[in-house]
C-alpha cells in the first residue's frame, strides 16, 4: 500500500515537472502580456518535432536538442508577439482569446498536413533504463526531464529576480500601467516574455521526446493540464503555477492508481472545480476576491 | 441596417420561400447534407451567441449541453423506447438544470478563468459518460436502431425531412434571439457584455440575467445534440461532448458577427461552404487542411474585421450605398 502510494506520488511529480514548464509559460505570458495563450501546447508539439527531426536526421540526442528547440521557439515567440499579439492588445479579451485559439488550430492542423497523424518516437540508450530504489521504480528519462525542468524553472526565477529585464517583467506583471510610467518599454518586455514562455514550451517538448511520442494532438494533453494548474495556482503567478503543476501531476497519478486507469483527469478536474468553487482566484492569490 | 418595415417582411417572405423550396430544387444528397450542417451549426451558433455574443461570456464548453441533449434522448430511446421528440424536450430540461450549477460555478469567474472553467465542465461530463457503461455504453458508444421511415421516432427516409426539422429549430432560435434582442433583457445583456460592474451599478441584476439566458442557451444547444445524434445514428462521449462542437459554436458567431441576430448564420454559411468546397476539391487526401483554412479565416477576421462579416458588410453598405458613416 505505502509503496504503491509512494510510487504514484513519484510518477506524478516526474510528469508534473513537464506540466510545470508548460504552465509557467502560460502564466508568464498572462502575467506580463495579459493574454491567455491557448496555443502553448502546440509549441510543446513543435519542440517535440524539432527534437525528433534532429534525432532522426542528424543523430542528435533529444536532450541535446534543447539548445536548438529553445532558441528557435524563443524567436518564434518574439515574432508572434510582434506581428500578431501586439495588434489585439486592449481591454477586450475576446479577440485575444480567439487569436491564440486560432493560432493553436492553425499549428495543429498544419502539423497534421505536414507530418500526418502518425506517432513519432525516438529511442535513446536511456529510454528504457530505470533505477530501483527500495521497492520503487524511477525511470531515468523522466527523472532527467524532471531535474532539467526544475533547473530551468530555477533559472527563470533567478532571471526574474536578479536581472533588470526580469525585474521589468515582474513589475509589468504586477502593475503594467505604473511600470510603463516608470519607463519600461512594453513592446520589448512583452516580446521577451512571450519568447521565454515559448522557449520553455520548446524545452518541455525536447525533454519529453526520449519517453513520449510526438503527434499533432500531443500539445492538447499538456495544455489542458497546464491550464488547470495555471488557474489553480492563480493566473500570472509563476510560483503558483509551479506548485500547482506538481500537485496536478500527483493528483492525476493518484487518480489513475486508486480510482481507475481512465480516471486521472476526473480527479484533476474535480480538484480544479472544487478550488474554483471556494477560491475563484486560485490558490496563489494574494488575497480573496 | 435601416430597412423599412415593409421591405423587411418582403425579404423574410422571399427567404422563407427559398428555404422551404431548397430541398425540392436541389436533390443531390451531398448538397442537402451540407445544407443540414449549415442549418445545424447556425442553430448551435445562435444558441451560443445569446451568452457569448450579447453578454460576451466566452464559453468554450457548450459541448456539455450538446452532449447532455444527445445522451438524454438516446438513453430514453434505446433503453426505454421513448420517442426522441419527447427525449429532445427532456434533454433540453436536463441541460437547463445542469446549467444552474455550472453557471453558479463559472459565472463567478471573469475573462479567461470563465473560459477555462467552461472547458473543464464539458471535459468532466465527457469523462463521466466514458465511465457509465451500464446504461450509456461507455467509450464505445452505440448506434441508434434504424427503423426506416418512422417520423414519430424522428427517423426519416428522406434527407429533406431532416432538413425541415433543423430549419424549424433554427427559426425558433432566431425568433427567440429576436425577442430577447428587442426586449429589456437584451439591453441588459449588452450592458453586461460592455462592462458588468457598470451594469450592476445602474441596477442590472447581472447574476439573474446571466443565469436565465444561460439556461435558454443550454436548452437550445441540447436540442441540437438530440437532432445531431438522430441524424448520424450514432453516439459516443467523444462525439457528443467533442471540444470541436464548443469551438464551432463560438467560431461561427465570431466570424459572422458576434452579438448580432444573423451573425452565426452568416459565419456558418461561409465556414461550412468553404469546408465543403475544400473537401470536394481535395477529398480526404490531406488531413487537417479544412481546419487550417478555418483558422486562417478566423485570424484574418480577428486581425482585420473584429466586428465579423456583418460589421464588414454594414461598413461597405454605408460607405458605398448610403454614404453615411458606419457605426463604430
Amino acid at each position: 500500500m505505502w509503496e504503491t502510494l509512494a510510487q504514484a506520488v513519484i510518477n506524478g511529480l516526474l510528469i508534473g515537472g513537464i506540466y510545470a514548464l508548460v504552465s509557467i509559460g502560460v502564466t508568464l505570458i498572462f502575467g506580463v502580456v495579459k493574454i491567455v495563450n491557448f496555443a502553448q501546447g502546440e509549441f510543446v508539439m513543435i519542440g517535440m518535432y524539432i527534437s525528433f527531426f534532429l534525432a532522426t536526421q542528424f543523430g542528435i540526442d533529444p536532450l541535446a536538442s534543447l539548445v536548438a528547440s529553445m532558441p528557435v521557439l524563443f524567436l518564434a515567440g518574439v515574432l508572434i508577439q510582434h506581428f500578431l499579439i501586439r495588434r489585439v492588445l486592449g481591454p477586450n479579451d475576446m479577440p485575444q482569446i480567439f487569436l491564440t485559439f486560432a493560432l493553436s488550430l492553425l499549428l495543429l492542423n498544419l502539423s497534421l498536413m505536414l507530418f500526418s497523424a502518425n506517432y513519432r518516437t525516438v529511442h535513446t540508450s536511456y529510454s528504457d533504463e530505470a533505477w530501483h530504489i527500495g521497492g520503487l521504480y524511477i525511470p531515468v528519462a523522466k527523472l532527467i526531464a524532471f531535474v532539467v525542468a526544475m533547473a530551468l524553472s530555477g533559472l527563470l526565477w533567478v532571471f526574474l529576480h536578479t536581472t533588470d529585464l526580469g525585474r521589468a517583467m515582474r513589475a509589468a506583471s504586477q502593475n503594467r500601467d505604473v511600470a510603463m510610467l516608470m519607463g519600461i518599454n512594453p513592446n520589448r518586455v512583452f516580446a521577451v516574455a512571450f519568447g521565454t514562455a515559448l522557449a520553455l514550451a520548446g524545452a518541455a517538448g525536447s525533454l519529453l521526446m526520449p519517453f513520449y511520442s510526438a503527434y499533432p494532438f500531443v500539445g492538447q494533453v499538456f495544455v489542458l493540464m497546464a491550464f488547470v494548474a495555471v488557474v489553480m495556482g492563480t493566473l500570472g503567478n509563476v510560483m503558483g503555477a509551479l506548485v500547482a503543476s506538481l500537485m496536478m501531476g500527483v493528483a492525476e497519478s493518484l487518480g489513475i492508481q486508486f480510482v481507475g486507469a481512465d480516471s486521472g483527469l476526473i480527479v484533476v478536474f474535480a480538484l480544479l472545480l472544487l478550488t474554483l468553487a471556494f477560491r475563484p482566484s486560485g490558490l496563489g492569490a494574494r488575497r480573496g476576491r | 441596417m435601416q430597412t423599412s418595415g415593409n421591405m423587411k417582411w418582403l425579404w423574410l417572405a422571399i427567404g422563407a420561400v427559398v428555404m422551404l423550396a431548397l430541398p425540392q430544387l436541389v436533390t443531390s444528397s451531398f448538397a442537402i447534407d451540407i445544407f443540414i450542417r449549415i442549418l445545424l451549426f447556425s442553430f448551435i451558433g445562435v444558441a451560443w451567441n445569446l451568452m457569448g455574443g450579447y453578454a460576451k461570456q466566452l464559453s468554450l464548453g457548450h459541448a456539455a449541453y450538446f452532449g447532455l441533449g444527445a445522451y438524454t434522448s438516446t438513453i430514453m430511446q434505446v433503453n426505454y423506447g421513448i420517442s426522441p421528440w419527447i427525449g429532445m424536450i427532456a434533454g433540453g430540461v436536463v441541460a437547463m438544470l445542469a446549467s444552474l450549477p455550472i453557471g453558479w460555478l463559472c459565472f463567478r469567474l471573469r475573462g479567461p478563468y470563465f473560459t477555462i472553467a467552461t472547458i473543464a465542465t464539458a471535459q468532466v461530463l465527457m469523462l463521466i459518460f466514458l465511465k457509465f457503461r451500464d446504461f450509456a455504453w461507455g467509450a464505445e458508444g452505440t448506434t441508434i436502431p434504424n427503423l426506416g421511415s418512422a417520423p414519430l421516432m424522428m427517423q426519416f427516409e428522406e434527407k429533406s425531412s431532416y432538413y425541415y426539422v433543423v430549419l424549424g429549430l433554427l427559426v425558433v432560435g432566431l425568433w427567440i434571439t429576436h425577442q430577447i434582442e428587442k426586449s429589456w433583457i437584451g439591453y441588459y445583456l449588452v450592458a453586461i457584455g460592455e462592462d458588468e460592474d457598470a451594469a450592476e451599478a445602474v441596477g442590472v441584476n447581472a447574476p439573474k440575467v446571466k443565469r436565465d439566458i444561460y439556461m435558454i442557451s443550454a436548452l437550445l444547444t441540447a436540442l441540437a445534440g438530440t437532432f445531431y445524434t438522430q441524424y448520424i445514428y450514432f453516439i459516443d462521449p467523444a462525439t457528443a461532448f467533442s471540444f470541436s462542437v464548443s469551438i464551432e459554436a463560438a467560431l461561427v458567431s465570431i466570424v459572422g458577427g458576434i452579438g448580432t441576430l444573423w451573425g452565426p448564420v452568416i459565419g456558418t454559411v461561409l465556414l461550412e461552404t468553404t469546408s465543403a468546397l475544400l473537401q470536394s476539391w481535395l477529398g480526404s487526401s490531406v488531413g487537417g487542411i479544412q481546419l487550417t483554412v478555418y483558422s486562417l479565416i478566423l485570424m484574418a477576421v480577428i486581425l482585420w474585421r473584429p466586428t465579423g462579416l456583418i460589421g464588414f458588410a454594414t461598413d461597405i453598405y454605408h460607405r458605398t450605398i448610403r454614404r453615411k458613416p458606419a457605426r463604430a
